[in-house]
């Protein structure tokens, strides 16, 4: 019988959603164009050739050893690309992903990555064909939300404070617009250089949406330890206390 | 129910602090909902909304001339984009009336802090016991009332830095080190009355009589000086002057008051004695990785960060409120100076730590809980010291932190990053079980659960270094084995895992402070720091640390140390 992972509790809609993410089984919602996320991500112009820091590793005679046998490089490190990295600042209003899950996401389904986790953003590093595509599968996955989600490498700013009117996660250097098509554009790449046109990343979800696909628990959506004068745990709880309790009185040797 | 203990004790100052914005919102006919609305319209009215940042920009002008370079522009800001997109919004000092704005929290701008700070490099506690047994013993000197009097006169004209014995000496301009004073204290009451009443600080008066009691108790005979060398003196050298210095001018006391050789070998015993075998330092030197030497920030204890705090002596009957000065002067100390600036440098660490005592944000979630775990278990230090008190009340106000912040979202915006709030509700999940149990081993599991509960709540905690810290922590309470534990009260700045971290510091010295507080306990780790920063002739006001930090953001507040007596008028 084959193995199928318990990654997370709960049979709420949050306990169900993290589970998704960490599998990696995401619905996809939009198809962002390879070039516009290569844009955005702002590390080198769509269609230039890839920075190396070494030579492919088939060139470079490389001694022979069990574990290069058992693992395949990925694309990029095959190619000798450098690291780069793209960072996601996820807003605690119903953002569909948060920093913990995105981080999981990455470590469980993407080879050779190096994620980070902040409380106001999540990045993630890897060789830059790599990254790329982690990125593009972040960005179309229902992980995203173009309005409670954006790309930031500097000036993160933005995950707790209150949207802005028209929903738009508050961004101090206003990144990305809401246009009057109702479509989110991004007009200015993670670090915040302007862009040289204006990319379009589709509607945002409504907030019945997000509050569907969202990962984070909140007292207005799913909480996780009831109200006041009511608690009622969700199963998370019980598992953390149950992991809390075992590590407090053996620490890493619960025999 | 848990519902009644709400008292939203924030609502004041996120009203203070949001007014100009629902102000301006209103004028342009946009109604805010109210405190509680997700959405806002974002002003970006930049940096010139803040009298303080316009202070800074006039200033900046007025010295280009001067400098004959550039220097303070806000507009370099990210590609011009300044600070100010969002409010920029004023602290109000927990449980005071000050209002000040961000930057009035930088220890650079606020003088009370540097001078808290400064109180502390620049005390050193001298035991007089073994001098007074070199003097009678091995000189054949008689040691009594009068002769200490007379020994206290000449010191607290010695220590500032002024001649005995020798001629022809150079000396302290007494208006630059004004602040310098020695007072003893005794345990022995009938010695203490004996001793002219400017010398002494007095247990009885200062302490409810308990707590004076106590001690009294722990000091027995023995007889101390707190010494408290000048505020220049430690500002121009560092902390481990301080010990030199008083040994010094404890030795030329000496020298004068007893009519001793001023070569004899007796004189290398109470120099030992007053630089070694009777010394108590603030802190431990450093090992050479982060090379500091005593009485520097780094080795200071949580214990004797929570004994310096004097608001045990004036409010023992709430241990909160005791706990919470802790919190602020561990805070500031530890975040914005230990770690904010000898560790890193720069502004970030000042955001993080002002979430701790200000806007009553962490007031509000430490009364919930002591309300709560009062209810349920009948009062301070009645619940049993259990794991599973531990996880019930670490668990709830935990929950009720985060109920707060995601019901008023001015709340979350004002505590904006995540070691901001792991911080305070980790410290109230502290706090409430320290005061509940009275045991700092049970607090720290506290703490440590409602890091957890927090990260799970909402996928995300504090910065990188929160990884260790704090979901591996558990494992390391209910430890006494020194590389897997300490006692909380032991543990300090550089204990292994806590030597990094923002949000953590002054938050486990207020913890430490609560389950003595909670106790009754006159002190929590040693009662000669307590008895020693109960001095009255201290600059800054130990006991309310947030009012005088609020002092000196006001700039109501006069520091020692000041240079400009010597130097031409401005």
């Amino acid at each position: 019988m084959a193995y199928t992972p318990q990654y997370y509790p709960g049979s709420a809609s949050v306990g169900i959603n993290r589970r998704k993410h960490m599998s990696g089984n995401l619905e996809k919602l939009r198809d962002i164009a390879e070039a516009d996320v290569v844009a955005i991500m702002g590390h080198r112009a769509p269609g230039a050739d890839y920075s190396s820091t070494h030579p492919p590793l088939k060139e470079m005679g490389e001694p022979d050893c069990p574990i290069r046998q058992i693992v395949a490089p990925t694309p990029g490190a095959a190619a000798g690309d450098r690291v780069r990295y793209s960072q996601w600042t996820d807003s605690m209003y119903f953002a569909p992903s948060i920093p913990y899950f995105r981080s999981y996401w990455g470590a469980i389904n993407c080879k050779g990555c190096d994620p980070g986790t902040l409380s106001g953003r999540q990045i993630i590093e890897a060789r830059e064909r790599d990254i790329e595509a982690y990125t593009k599968k972040q960005y179309d996955s229902e992980m995203t939300d173009v309005a409670l989600c954006s790309m930031r490498g500097c000036t993160v700013h933005g995950h707790s404070l209150r949207l802005e009117e028209n929903g738009m996660q508050f961004d101090m250097l206003a990144r990305t617009e809401l246009g009057k098509d109702g479509n989110v554009y991004g007009i200015k790449d993670q670090v915040g250089i302007p862009l040289d046109k204006k990319i379009n990343l589709g509607k945002p979800m409504s907030e019945a949406e997000a509050k569907k696909r969202t990962t984070i628990f909140r007292f207005d959506g799913v909480p996780m330890g009831g109200k006041i004068g009511a608690r009622k745990y969700d199963e998370a709880v019980e598992a953390l206390h149950h992991m809390w309790e075992l590590r407090s009185k053996w620490g890493y040797r619960p025999e | 129910m848990a519902v009644k203990h709400t008292k939203k004790l924030f609502m004041k100052a996120l009203n203070k602090k949001f007014a100009t914005e629902q102000k301006v919102l209103a004028s342009k006919g946009v109604i805010e909902e109210n405190l509680q609305g997700q959405k806002t319209g974002y002003l970006r009215l930049g940096p010139e909304q803040s009298a303080r940042k316009r202070e800074f920009m006039e200033y900046a002008k007025k010295l280009e001339g001067k400098r004959g370079m550039t220097g303070y522009n806000p507009y370099v800001h990210c590609g011009g984009i300044p600070l100010g997109q969002r409010q920029l919004v004023p602290y109000k000092l927990s449980s005071t009336e000050y209002v000040v704005e961000g930057d009035d929290l930088h220890f650079v701008n606020n003088p009370a802090m540097q001078q808290m700070w400064d109180d502390i490099r620049r005390t050193i506690i001298v035991g007089l016991d073994m001098a007074h047994e070199v003097l009678q013993k091995r000189l054949g000197k008689e040691v009594t009332p009068e002769t200490i009097n007379n020994y206290l006169e000449i010191l607290n004209h010695a220590m500032p830095g002024a001649a005995v014995v020798q001629e022809h000496m150079v000396e302290t301009h007494p208006g630059l080190v004004d602040d310098c004073n020695v007072r003893i204290f005794t345990g022995d009451d009938a010695l203490a009355d004996e001793i002219d009443e400017q010398y002494v600080i007095d247990l009885n008066k200062l302490f409810p009589a308990d707590q004076a009691e106590q001690i009294k108790a722990a000091i027995g005979k023995t007889t101390w000086q707190a010494i408290h060398v000048p505020t220049i003196v430690v500002r121009s050298c560092d902390g481990g002057t301080t010990s030199r210095w008083s040994a010094m001018q404890l030795c030329m006391t000496f020298i004068d008051a007893y009519n001793m050789c001023a070569g004899e070998a007796a004189v290398a015993d109470l120099a030992y004695a007053a630089k070694h075998a009777a010394v108590l330092q603030m802190s431990e030197m450093l090992p050479a990785r982060r090379a500091r030497g005593p009485n520097n920030p780094g080795g200071l204890s949580f214990g004797f960060m929570a004994d310096m705090v004097q608001t045990s002596r004036v409010r023992p009957q709430d241990p909160a409120y005791v706990s919470l000065n802790v919190v602020a002067a561990g805070s500031m100390l530890y975040d914005q100076i230990w770690l904010g600036s000898y560790m890193s440098g720069g502004v970030g660490f000042t955001q993080y730590a002002t979430a701790a005592y200000t806007n009553d944000v962490l007031d509000d979630f430490s009364y919930y809980g002591v309300d709560f775990a009062n209810d349920k278990y009948g009062g301070f230090n009645k619940a049993p010291k259990t794991i599973d008190v531990a996880k019930e009340l670490a668990t709830e106000v935990t929950l009720y932190g985060i109920e707060q912040y995601e019901a008023y979202p001015t709340l979350l915006e004002d505590h904006f990053g995540g070691s901001q709030r792991a911080a305070v509700l980790a410290a109230a999940s502290g706090i409430t079980t320290a005061i509940a149990t009275g045991n700092s081993q049970c607090a720290l599991a506290g703490w440590y659960l409602s890091m957890l509960v927090h990260k799970e709540a909402w996928g995300r905690l504090g910065f990188f270094g929160y990884d260790l810290q704090d979901q591996c922590g558990p494992t390391n309470v209910f430890s006494y084995q020194s590389d897997e534990g300490n006692p909380l009260e032991l543990r300090g700045a550089n204990y292994p895992n806590y030597a990094m971290n923002v949000g953590h510091q002054g938050e486990y010295a207020g913890i430490v402070s609560a389950v003595h507080a909670g106790r009754m306990d006159a002190f929590a780790c040693n009662p000669l720091i307590k008895a020693t920063f109960a001095n009255p002739g201290l600059v800054f006001d130990w006991t309310n640390i947030r009012d005088c930090f609020g002092k000196g953001g006001a700039r109501e507040f006069r520091a020692a140390g000041d240079r400009s007596l010597v130097m031409p008028a401005v």
